[in-house]
């Protein structure tokens, strides 16, 4: 899988990219800004790492729909308001509590809905297990990997329709980019590997 | 009426700062939305930790002819474009531990009166929350805190003999513990008092 890192300029993307343990899974770096008019014939899947600004991403919503139209993929991570960007992707708000992992015994909500997804011969639960910003529905065809437990999915798997979409309201990268919350790093150690396997979707 | 600007990043800004800033006639704009030269024209700016460096560092022009007409910058975040000439790029902390990443002020300036490094270092008994390393200062900067363990100077205020000052903090937006119930929250409103009384350089006392 050739893999395109889409860049919003931030610290926590230039310390996620430049990461020497995890650069070695990109094949390009796109600046947000220049994804309208990037061409994308050498790259298999987008990348657009957490945190961008969605307004930047509505600009290139043309590029990323011809991308997936074309058969390729693309990995839209959380608190980048992907359903202003890509079709088809219902967001639901919610409350986030930074803090269950404070109280002994708390339950992160999370929980594995598809065990046997290829992505967890990669990651385990506990490297996806931080905090989450909303939830998902998940789209007629799609297979949730993860939910939570108030309803709805945090990552989701979606072939159903052109291409194939990978969604979740986590944000790793903010957080790797930020040398803060260790589980966010062993996400990331999972699941760039795993894409960059080709993102088999079983064992 | 002093030229302020608020730089708006991408994502979470904080919206009672932004109610602050509008209470106080403070303009705030997306770094979309702005250019090199009104940048230059602007006589404070203020720059939140999530912004886009990389479009920073194409109106660096801006930047440094803001500096250089006698402004004063207040920059938030992992530095990690080159925007300032003399400042080094961000250096994690050695260590990441809860006691690696505890505060100490080395001098007071108006912005930290009354804060307790305590609860700028810890919130909810968590550290980390306010720097996790620092942007190296050019030799004449003052440190304001800087971490006790590594010695990390994470807060910097730098008087440049071509003109204008820089006051630079390494972690997330210094304005992030407005809602706090501790003496962090005094950070934001001193930072405005500030500000709107155009920055004022003053004798830092050594703590």
């Amino acid at each position: 899988m050739r893999i395109a890192f889409v860049d919003g300029g931030t610290y926590y993307h230039h310390a996620t990219y430049n990461d020497p343990e995890l650069k070695v899974f990109f094949d390009r770096n796109i600046y947000v800004l220049d994804l309208p008019e990037a061409d994308l014939s050498d790259v298999d899947c987008l990348y657009i790492a957490s945190r961008q600004n969605p307004a930047d991403l509505v600009v290139a919503r043309d590029v990323i729909d011809a991308f997936l139209a074309s058969g390729k993929m693309v990995v839209a991570l959380g608190e980048s308001h992907c359903e202003q960007w890509l079709s088809n992707v219902d967001w639901m708000p919610g409350v986030t509590n930074f803090w269950w992992w404070l109280t002994p015994g708390e339950d992160s909500g999370l929980r594995l809905n598809e065990p046997d997804h290829g992505l967890f011969s990669y990651i385990t639960l506990d490297d996806a297990t931080w905090h989450r910003h909303g939830t998902l529905s998940v789209p007629p065809g799609a297979k949730s990997l993860i939910n939570a437990i108030e309803g709805g999915s945090v990552l989701y798997d979606d072939s159903s329709s052109s291409g194939r979409r990978i969604v979740s309201t986590l944000d790793p990268c903010y957080h790797h980019g930020s040398y803060f919350m260790p589980a966010t790093t062993g996400f990331l150690k999972g699941f760039l590997p795993w894409l960059k396997q080709g993102a088999p979707a079983s064992m | 009426m002093i030229n302020i600007l608020h730089l708006r990043a991408v994502s979470h800004e904080l919206p009672g700062f932004v109610k602050s800033l509008h209470a106080r006639g403070i303009r705030s704009e997306s770094v979309r939305d702005i250019s090199s030269k009104e940048l230059a024209q602007c006589e404070i700016l203020l720059i939140e930790a999530h912004v886009d460096q990389k479009a920073l560092l194409g109106m660096k022009d801006g930047l440094t002819a803001c500096l250089d007409a006698g402004g004063t910058i207040v920059f938030n975040g992992q530095l990690v474009y080159p925007l300032f000439d003399s400042v080094g790029l961000f250096q994690v902390a050695s260590g990441r531990g809860r006691d690696d990443l505890i505060i100490e002020r080395v001098n007071e300036h108006p912005v930290f009166d009354g804060v307790d490094c305590y609860d700028m270092s810890l919130r909810r008994g968590v550290a980390g929350f306010y720097a996790r390393g620092a942007n190296p200062p050019p030799p004449e900067a003052e440190i304001l805190h800087r971490l006790v363990k590594d010695g990390s100077p994470i807060d910097w205020i730098w008087q440049r003999r071509q003109g204008g000052q820089l006051l630079m903090h390494s972690g997330n937006t210094m304005w992030m513990y407005l809602d706090d119930k501790t003496s962090a929250a005094r950070i934001a409103p001193q930072l405005l008092d500030w500000v709107c009384a155009g920055a004022p350089v003053t004798d830092l006392e050594n703590c």
